[in-house]
């Protein structure tokens, strides 16, 4: 989950880390109290916000209502406005960028430092990676102060050391106690009361949850009221239901029992001229409950015309998930065609199973595909 | 010969009562594998299919020898069975539990690194060397023994190629699932390696998707150490940018993340490429395997 900017400031702000001043706009909010001149920043989970058009200076209450309108009435790459904080201006002397986040090939957390501020550091990366410090982090030893004295001095940052190995400390603190994959600041800028850091990243692992009580939940809850996205009834149905469900605007639903199988279903269903409505993936364990769960989500997007499903059992138990597709069938009424590829784990009693309501399960994924495209068509 | 495993691997299942653990116990019985005991914490005492199950892995290994350690554990307590594992010394440990903290996969992995336990995973079907033994959960009847290498981080594809293969009389040498990340233990460059010193292995089959960048690692063993042919499949073509597509590590995030980057640098390193099982069915009969 990425939290928005006015969420990881906050926890930035609890963790001792210090913020501009803001304050998040509300209907109710009097604008003559803010203490011009101030940015009003779209709350949007998207990089490169100022490019964008997503962050406005403003110099007066007049000003402000008119930008304010303006930043709600837009969407920025595909993410409405619905929340925008207002922040105090703040003169920067210079930008640096300070970030922690897991380093998947090498499998370790990393430390990334750079005196680039303020752009997106890919592109330094790309064009000068000269400019970008980094160090491993060993998860049994933690982050050390000596590294972090490193990072100070490559980067330029000596003059402000105590502030910011105490800032680093904290963003540690923050990536390990919330289950951060990602925390970022950028910029973290130079000012004349000393560092500040002007944006907030934070990308949490929901797979952890599970760990943290209702916070998740309550941070998610908070984005659904900031508007963070207009989502689809199967989007919201598949979110309840922690189903994997990706939208794709076609008519051809489709659910599989495995990642690899779903996305090869895909691929070869745009080879073979038919458009996705969404993927759907019922993950190694899945049984009865969760066809039944996938079959109401896929189903819940009136514009599917025909149902693909794609099963080649391992984890996954054909006589389960089969049970789950006859429940489905006999409490709902489908006026759509279904088109099944069923085999692996258990097939034998999951196809008799299906027989019981007249449907026979194809062995070949390529026919199965034809099969739907061709019912499409037809109709 | 196959890579990993053979034909008198001693298994040891943690999480062995549980609804997986247990069918899927029955299930590689019947195949053949060696599993000598299990573990469930709080169990201990009782069996399994005649395995005895344990409620330590140290009282497991005080009784049987071990040669891998294949984990059924949930993912809130994964991290703990692994480090048991580990602790104990295993070499070989599969975790097939999906979902596991990044955190916690990030301790487990460095902590085995340490003490030097080879992990495959996690999210996992595990590892097969058909007519040998089987560490997983790949469907017997789409296996068959032969010489055909396959990496995969998906193990449903692993399963839909292994199925076409089998049915045209074309077998493996071993299958092994790497997981589907974001985070790995072994991972396809590490299972290139050991495919390329394997002399049952004469072709060897890589099934990747988009996510991360771990195909262009491998692309740059293939370019500068393999000298076996290798048939690539990259899922993934469809998928929009920014989604997760069913696998954790599975989202296009940067540039060198997407299908069509992965394909033409696997191209230009000289692996064959292919759209479908069928491409990589008629790509091996070609070369005559």
């Amino acid at each position: 989950m990425r939290l928005l900017e006015f969420q990881a400031k906050r926890l930035f702000s609890e963790h001792g880390i210090p913020i501009p001043k803001n304050v998040l706009l509300k209907a109710s909010t009097d604008l003559e109290s803010l203490p011009y001149p101030v940015v009003l920043k779209a709350q949007v989970p998207v990089g490169g916000r100022g490019k964008a058009g997503a962050i406005k200076p403003v110099t007066d209450a007049n000003e402000a209502a008119v930008v304010l309108n303006e930043l709600l009435s837009i969407s920025i790459r595909g993410n409405p406005v619905r929340a925008v904080l207002a922040e105090e201006k703040v003169e920067v002397q210079k930008e640096f960028y300070l970030a922690l986040l897991i380093d998947k090939l090498a499998g370790l957390p990393v430390i990334i430092a750079s005196d680039a501020g303020g752009v997106d550091i890919e592109q330094v990366d790309r064009e000068s990676p000269e400019q970008i410090v980094k160090k491993y982090i060993d998860p049994s030893i933690g982050l050390s102060n000596y590294t972090v004295r490193y990072l100070a001095k490559r980067i330029g940052v000596e003059e402000h050391l105590r502030d910011f190995v105490k800032l680093a400390y904290s963003l540690f603190d923050i990536f390990q106690s919330y289950d951060g994959t990602l925390v970022e600041i950028n910029p973290l800028a130079v000012t004349a009361n000393g560092l500040l850091a002007l944006d907030a990243k934070i990308v949490l692992d929901d797979k952890a949850a599970y760990r943290h009580g209702d916070l998740f939940g309550r941070l998610k809850d908070e984005q659904t009221q900031s508007g963070k996205n207009g989502r689809s009834r199967a989007e919201q149905l598949a979110e309840e239901k922690g189903i994997t469900y990706v939208s794709l605007g076609g008519n051809v639903g489709m659910i599989s029992d495995g990642a690899g199988t779903g996305m090869l279903t895909l691929d070869l269903l745009q080879d073979a001229g038919g458009r996705a409505a969404n993927f759907c993936e019922l993950g190694g364990f899945g049984g009865k409950e969760s066809m039944q769960q996938a079959l109401e989500v896929v189903l819940a997007n009136p514009r599917v015309d025909v149902l693909l499903i794609s099963l080649i059992g391992g984890l996954t138990r054909m006589d389960e998930v089969a049970d789950g597709i006859v429940a489905y069938l006999k409490g709902h009424e489908v006026s759509i065609p279904l088109v099944i590829r069923m085999c692996g784990t258990q097939e034998e009693a999951g196809r008799a199973r299906l027989q019981t309501v007249g449907i026979e399960a194809l062995d070949d994924l390529p026919t199965a595909i034809r099969t739907a495209v061709d019912t499409v068509k037809g109709s | 010969m196959a890579i990993l495993i053979h034909e008198n691997t001693r298994v040891l299942v943690q999480g062995i009562t549980g609804r997986v653990g247990s069918f899927q116990t029955k299930v590689m019985q019947e195949y053949g594998t060696n599993i000598v005991a299990g573990v469930t914490p709080g169990k201990g005492g009782t069996m399994v299919d005649e395995i005895p199950v344990y409620d330590l892995v140290e009282e497991a290994l005080s009784e049987h020898e071990v040669d891998v350690a294949l984990s059924f554990v949930p993912a809130r307590f994964a991290k703990d069975g692994a480090i048991e594992a580990i602790d104990n010394g295993i070499h070989l440990l599969v975790l097939t539990a999906e979902g596991i903290p990044d955190q916690d996969v990030l301790t487990v992995l460095h902590y085995a690194a340490i003490k030097g336990t080879r992990v495959l995973g996690p999210d996992t079907p595990g590892l097969v060397s058909p007519g040998k033994c089987k560490v997983g959960v790949h469907p017997n009847r789409v296996l068959k023994e032969g010489h055909v290498g396959i990496v995969s981080k998906s193990g449903a594809l692993s399963y839909e190629v292994c199925k076409l293969l089998t049915k045209h009389g074309v077998g493996q040498s071993t299958i092994v699932g790497i997981g589907g990340g974001p985070l790995w233990g072994l991972t396809q460059r590490d299972v290139l390696g050991m495919f390329e010193e394997d002399p049952d292995t004469k072709v060897v089959v890589m099934l990747g998707e988009v996510g991360g960048t771990m195909e262009h690692e491998a692309a740059a063993l293939i370019e500068k150490d393999m000298t076996k042919p290798v048939i690539s499949l990259i899922v993934g073509s469809a998928a929009p940018k920014g989604a997760r597509m069913g696998h954790a590590g599975a989202i296009i995030e940067g540039a060198g993340e997407t299908a069509a980057s992965k394909i033409s640098a696997l191209k230009e390193a000289g692996s064959l490429t292919a759209r479908d099982p069928a491409e990589i069915l008629s790509r091996i009969k070609t070369l005559g395997v």
